[in-house]
């Protein structure tokens, strides 16, 4: 580059940005998985050749933050940069590789011009299923489906028939995999084209001094806000159902110039239930917390996460060690928002929420539709309230810390014989404070088929609701119901024709005190029906 | 005194102007009014307007054949929550479906994004008991005394809107009808729009927000087209007056009012159109429409002279133009990207000690630094005064005196400065940065409808459109630019260039071999009966009416369909195969390959349109070589400040041609051609201008 002032960086940046996005969308729009097309379950990103990542797509989940440079970094150890051939294309989905179960599927690409590596274009995508056997009575990960080692999937062009054997031999729905892995190679190609494309167009032989520009000003981006804190150590614990008994989740931030450790010393040994979440995991959802807090409107990258390290006890909750159980990792993993938000609220209470209705709620529902006579397998996502934010209330079931949307209930109802009788927000379920959490919602779901269908549930707090903060009270916790009666939140069961189900996700947490909400916004929430009048004068002291 | 001209006029109110077009056939001539806009009353303008522009060209009202009119009324009414006091009812359990949204987040990292306010308040939303299963089979059927009580409630009340949004109406509408009937009969004040005829199609929470934004724009609509047809009429005009719909077509009021959902994108539209003409006049099928004003660029697609359309739209975004953060509508309309890129868009450092630029912009008042009001803050406009590229002396025809000392201050302050950059370098960075902002925008719209941006070429309209389309066409990797001679009034001539034509869409999810023909044939046959009666009342005779007939089709799994044209015979002949190739065939043209797996069909669409009206576009200057007017600086990347040639638009001929760099102003903007291009003027009195 013959010299890189601040525009030209600026222009080249948002070119490589745009050409990242571009290619991200060629993948969700040919994909063939539901979860990648319209929860946007995928990463799609470019590494520097020392698995630096530089430049993600918009359109990911935080889950997938930061993780796929561990995951490039393991493949470069096993093949080095020097062995690897134009036309490579590097597979593994080792959850303590990846981002914590098997059904995410890394791929990795190094882009050669010249002769030499330049960047990689790497991806992540969910696959619904993975083979195996993943249940919430599982009871190590072997149990969980297929692991892909560390491998070429692409060697010099030519596909490796030995992993699509694999593959094909133990997957459920090969066709959908394959196809989603394939629509990955093509993006490759596109990516490779336009970056080598701009390159020409910008005379650039390198891109390296970019990507250092790139890293370096996002790093130096989030530690100015960091060091703007105030150096110490803040803490949070809390209590989660877990499976037996409860967990404990502790976390600690230590703020120290403009840098920040946030350790989950104290946190629960693992349990060989499938709960237990890897620390690429449990450090994409801490790097997560601390930007949304942090440095909301920088761009996503390795930089903004360099001043952040993240520990974890081994073999705990937060930093499983094999053969643990994962499938279901976001059960603790989504505590991380949380308790990252509840130390750093002892230190910058403005920037934060109380917590959500999360971790996300979800049901499988699995059974023979006699109406066309084909086996069914539907997952159906519910999002809870949003905790309180520092000046304004929790909306009502926005997705959070995962970005799932919902389903079209008339969609749903074309592909299985259910019938949902209510989606409706639950008055009085949102915690109190000066600014309220959001509304839990209730779903119904009547069995309209001829036969049972078999439904498997995984849900937290149930015992544990989310925590207001700063003198706001807790949302209300969940609930499970069949024909009106509670069932355990972590279960299967068989639902009979003419039954109904019922959930109700948790509201959200409030912040502040209740007795200094603005009274008009006590009345509005009275006429909207989400208020009870009784609760408006005993908790909020409203005359109405 | 006159005959009867057959005049066609079209009207375009916007923020401040109303701009009016008035086509002579006979003579094959144009002549273009513009009068101040008047937000409280717009009719009053369009009248005034309507009176003077028929004086200038010596005509009587009586001599009007058609008015076609575009107005932004709609959108407004959304974006500035105007519209009335609307109530919705729906089937019980599912009253917070309207505000319950996506549940998604837009902004995956900002904590403080709130979902759109729903324009019914939860106090507002009625279920009544019904159920309707997905075949259509009624599971509960609808307690009408219980839609009786809610009707006398209503008709008693301040709502003046209902809406009515029943769970797969779509498929079975009776429920619908019949709560229809009976508010009829217990409240025949209320304006009733029903979800299963404003937009029939699958998915609860889109077909909601579109219907009642319908039923929330309904009245104020309706009450000011009776009032614009009442005053026209006072004046003498007693002929037919059209509305333009966001697809590009034009409908009679009396169909239009019905569903004045289909107008918010109305004056969009009619840019599009003009688009798509100043394209042909230029003898280029595929162009792309950039109108970039004070706030937003807007681009449209036009391909074979038709810009590309899309069947829903998002109005009144909250929250940095975003995806996601605004009402979704279920509506056809002309498929367009808007961002905050305008001339008022202000430019400032990021955390990153990089130059960005909008989305937010100045107001008018103060504005940008250089319109002497006391803005500090830089906008793209201030750039574009520093690099010489607009005259201080000659903004908006000289109405306008911009400070070019105020201009230079705020850019050195807000962004040369810190980043160490004399005031033209920082002015060139804003510049640039707001183009790629554009150009990136624009390469993903294309992507996101199967295409390449770099196989368009530019017409330019709008303020700022000319100063920044050659820059925008570099980056996108077009060769040729068009600024059309009549930019400054296009949305109003592309009314009078529209073409009568209304589309239907009927859901029908089905696999393509579960098919039900004899269905799909009443469906078919059905819309295009009401196509042509609304055709009819806009007086297109049956034999010029043309109906086309598309499926929205994907492989079984997938979840974005696209649309595979078939002649109405092959869709009705139960021929799967022959409807199978088509899809596979319009898949590869998108994706590149085409899928070994089975086929689902998700809704029919009918346009029926009548014909084109022709109208010539022909330049003002009639003698080549007189349009030279000056020469100023102007800045380029490639050699800094350079002696510029200026030009007078009004005076360029047919035959002129000259080589960047160069500018070219007229009274609403100034096109900006850069080194290495050269510019022609083509016999419509259009600027090409092709890099080299």
């Amino acid at each position: 580059m013959t010299e890189l002032d601040p525009v030209r960086l600026g222009l080249v940046w948002r070119r490589l940005a745009g050409m990242v996005d571009e290619v991200a969308e060629t993948f969700i729009r040919t994909s063939f998985s539901s979860v990648v097309r319209e929860n946007h379950d995928l990463a799609f990103s470019l590494l520097d050749r020392n698995g630096r990542q530089f430049i993600q797509t918009r359109k990911s989940i935080p889950s997938f933050i930061g993780t796929l440079p561990a995951t490039l970094r393991a493949m470069l150890d096993k093949f080095p940069l020097e062995t690897l051939k134009p036309g490579d294309v590097l597979i593994s989905n080792d959850p303590w590789l990846g981002t914590g179960h098997l059904n995410d599927i890394s791929l990795a690409a190094p882009l050669f011009r010249n002769g030499r590596v330049v960047a990689f274009a790497g991806s992540t995508a969910h696959t619904v299923d993975i083979g195996g056997a993943p249940s919430p009575t599982a009871r190590d990960c072997y149990q969980e489906g297929l692991c892909i080692p560390v491998s070429r999937l692409v060697v010099a062009g030519e596909e490796n028939q030995t992993i699509l054997d694999f593959l094909n031999e133990n997957l459920r729905e090969p066709e959908e995999t394959l196809g989603d892995i394939r629509a990955q190679l093509v993006a490759y190609r596109e990516a490779e084209a336009r970056l080598f494309q701009l390159m020409d167009d910008e005379g650039l032989e390198e891109i390296d001094t970019v990507i250092d520009e790139i890293l370096s000003r996002s790093e130096q981006s989030m530690r100015k806000v960091i060091s703007d804190l105030p150096d110490g150590r803040y803490e949070d614990e809390m209590t989660v159902d877990g499976f037996d008994h409860p967990l404990t989740i502790r976390c600690s931030l230590i703020v120290k110039g403009d840098g920040i450790t946030v350790d989950f010393e104290g946190t629960s040994a693992q349990i060989d239930r499938p709960v237990n979440c890897v620390l690429n995991y449990t450090r994409a959802y801490a790097c997560y917390a601390l930007k949304c807090a942090l440095d909301p409107h920088a761009p996503n990258n390795d930089g903004s996460f360099q001043p952040i390290t993240v520990t974890a006890p081994e073999a705990s909750l937060l930093n499983a060690a094999r053969p643990a159980p994962v499938w279901g990792r976001h059960l603790s993993g989504h505590y991380v928002p949380p308790a990252v938000f509840g130390a750093l609220s002892k230190c910058a209470p403005d920037r934060i929420a109380a917590e959500s209705g999360s971790p996300l709620w979800n049901v499988y529902f699995r059974g023979r539709d006699s109406r066309n006579d084909r086996r069914f397998v539907k997952m159906f996502f519910m999002n809870g309230g949003h905790g309180a934010r520092a000046g304004s209330d929790g909306p009502g079931c926005l997705s959070f810390p995962s970005n799932v949307s919902n389903q079209s209930i008339e969609q749903f109802e074309n592909q299985v014989p259910l019938l949902v009788t209510e989606k409706a927000f639950v008055a009085d379920s949102g915690g109190d404070g000066t600014f309220r959490g959001g509304p839990a919602q209730r779903l119904s779901f009547l069995n309209v088929g001829e036969e049972p269908l078999l439904m498997t549930i995984r849900h937290e707090r149930i015992t544990y609701p989310p925590r207001g903060l700063q003198g706001g009270t807790s949302g209300a916790p969940g609930l499970d119901l069949v024909d009106g009666k509670p069932i355990p939140a972590k279960s299967e069961t068989m639902v009979q024709p003419g039954q109904t189900v019922t959930f109700q996700p948790p509201g959200g947490g409030g912040i502040g005190d209740p007795k200094k909400r603005n009274p008009a916004h006590v009345k509005a929430d009275v006429a909207s029906g989400l208020l009870s009048p009784a609760k408006a004068k005993s908790v909020y002291g409203a005359d109405l | 005194m006159s005959v009867t001209a057959d005049l066609r006029l079209g009207v375009d109110i916007g923020g401040t102007f109303t701009d009016l077009v008035l086509h002579d056939p006979k003579a094959d001539r144009l002549v273009l009014e513009k009068v101040l806009t008047t937000p409280e009353a717009p009719e009053r303008a369009v009248l005034e307007g309507v009176g003077k522009i028929l004086a200038k060209a010596g005509f009587g009202p009586e001599s009007l054949k058609s008015v076609i009119h575009g107005t932004t009324l709609v959108a407004n009414a959304l974006i500035e929550r105007k519209g009335v006091e609307t109530a919705l009812i729906t089937t019980t359990g599912f009253r917070d479906i309207l505000e319950f949204g996506r549940e998604w987040r837009y902004d995956l990292f900002d904590l403080t994004i709130d979902p759109p306010t729903p324009l019914v308040p939860r106090a507002r939303r009625f279920e009544v008991p019904e159920r309707v299963g997905p075949d259509g089979r009624v599971v509960t059927p609808l307690d009408e005394e219980a839609v009786r009580r809610l009707a006398r409630q209503l008709a008693g009340s301040s709502t003046r809107a209902v809406a009515v949004v029943l769970l797969h109406a779509f498929r079975n509408s009776d429920h619908e009808v019949r709560i229809g009937e009976i508010l009829a009969e217990e409240a025949p004040e209320l304006a009733v729009s029903l979800s299963s005829e404003v937009t029939p199609e699958i998915g609860e929470y889109e077909r909601s927000s579109t219907t009642v934004a319908n039923a929330y724009v309904h009245p104020v609509f309706r009450d000011y087209v009776a009032r614009l047809e009442s005053g026209l009429k006072q004046a003498g005009f007693t002929r037919d007056l059209f509305l333009m719909l966001s697809d590009g077509g034009a409908v009679h009021a009396k169909a239009a009012v019905t569903y004045p959902i289909r107008l918010v994108q109305s004056g969009p539209a009619g840019g599009a159109q003009a688009a798509a003409l100043f394209g042909q006049a230029a003898g280029l099928g595929d162009v792309m429409c950039f109108d970039m004003g004070g706030t937003t660029a807007k681009a449209c697609l036009i391909e074979g002279g038709r810009p590309t359309r899309a069947r829903d739209f998002e109005v009144a975004r909250m929250h940095r133009f975003s995806k996601g953060s605004g009402l979704p509508l279920q509506v056809p309309v002309v498929d367009m990207i808007e961002v905050g890129a305008g001339g008022g868009s202000i430019a400032r450092i990021d955390g990153l000690g990089l130059i960005q630029v909008g989305p937010d912009s100045a107001s008018a008042q103060p504005g940008p630094a250089c319109y002497g009001q006391g803005g500090e803050d830089a906008t793209v406009t201030d750039a574009d005064l520093v690099l010489g590229y607009l005259d201080p002396g000659n903004f908006l025809g000289g109405d306008m005196a911009l400070d070019v000392d105020a201009a230079r201050a705020a850019l050195l302050n807000r962004i040369g400065t810190p980043l160490g950059l004399d005031a033209e370098q920082a002015a060139w960075g804003v510049h640039e940065t707001v183009t790629e902002n554009m150009a990136q925008a624009a390469a993903i719209h294309a992507l996101e409808k199967g295409r390449r941006i770099d196989r368009y070429s530019i017409v330019a309209i709008g303020g700022a459109g000319p100063v920044h389309a050659c820059s925008l066409a570099r980056k996108m990797g077009a060769k040729r630019i068009v600024a059309p001679a009549a930019a400054g009034v296009a949305s109003a001539l592309g009314m009078i260039a529209s073409p009568p034509s209304f589309e239907f869409v009927q859901a029908d999810m089905r696999r393509l071999d579960e098919a039900d023909w004899p269905a799909v044939a009443g469906a078919l046959d059905d819309m295009e009966a009401r196509g042509r009666d609304m055709l009819r009342l806009s007086g297109v005779a049956d034999g010029d009416a043309k109906t086309t007939v598309s499926a929205l089709m994907r492989y079984v799994g997938q979840g974005y369909e696209v649309e595979t044209s078939t002649p109405r015979d092959v869709a009705v002949s139960a021929s799967t195969e022959d409807l199978r190739q088509r899809f596979d065939a319009a898949y590869k043209a998108l994706f590149g390959r085409a899928e070994n797996m089975a086929v689902e069909i998700i809704s029919w669409r009918v346009v029926v349109a009548g014909p084109v009206p022709e109208l010539t576009l022909k330049g003002s200057g009639t003698v080549p070589g007189q349009a030279l007017k000056g020469h100023r600086k102007a800045w380029f990347s490639s050699d800094g400040f350079v002696d510029t040639p200026v030009y007078d638009a009004a005076k360029l001929a047919t035959g002129d041609s000259f080589d960047g760099p160069a500018l070219v102003e007229a009274r609403e903007s100034t096109l900006v051609i850069p080194p290495a291009a050269r510019a022609t003027i083509d016999p419509s009195g259009a600027i090409l201008v092709d890099l080299l």
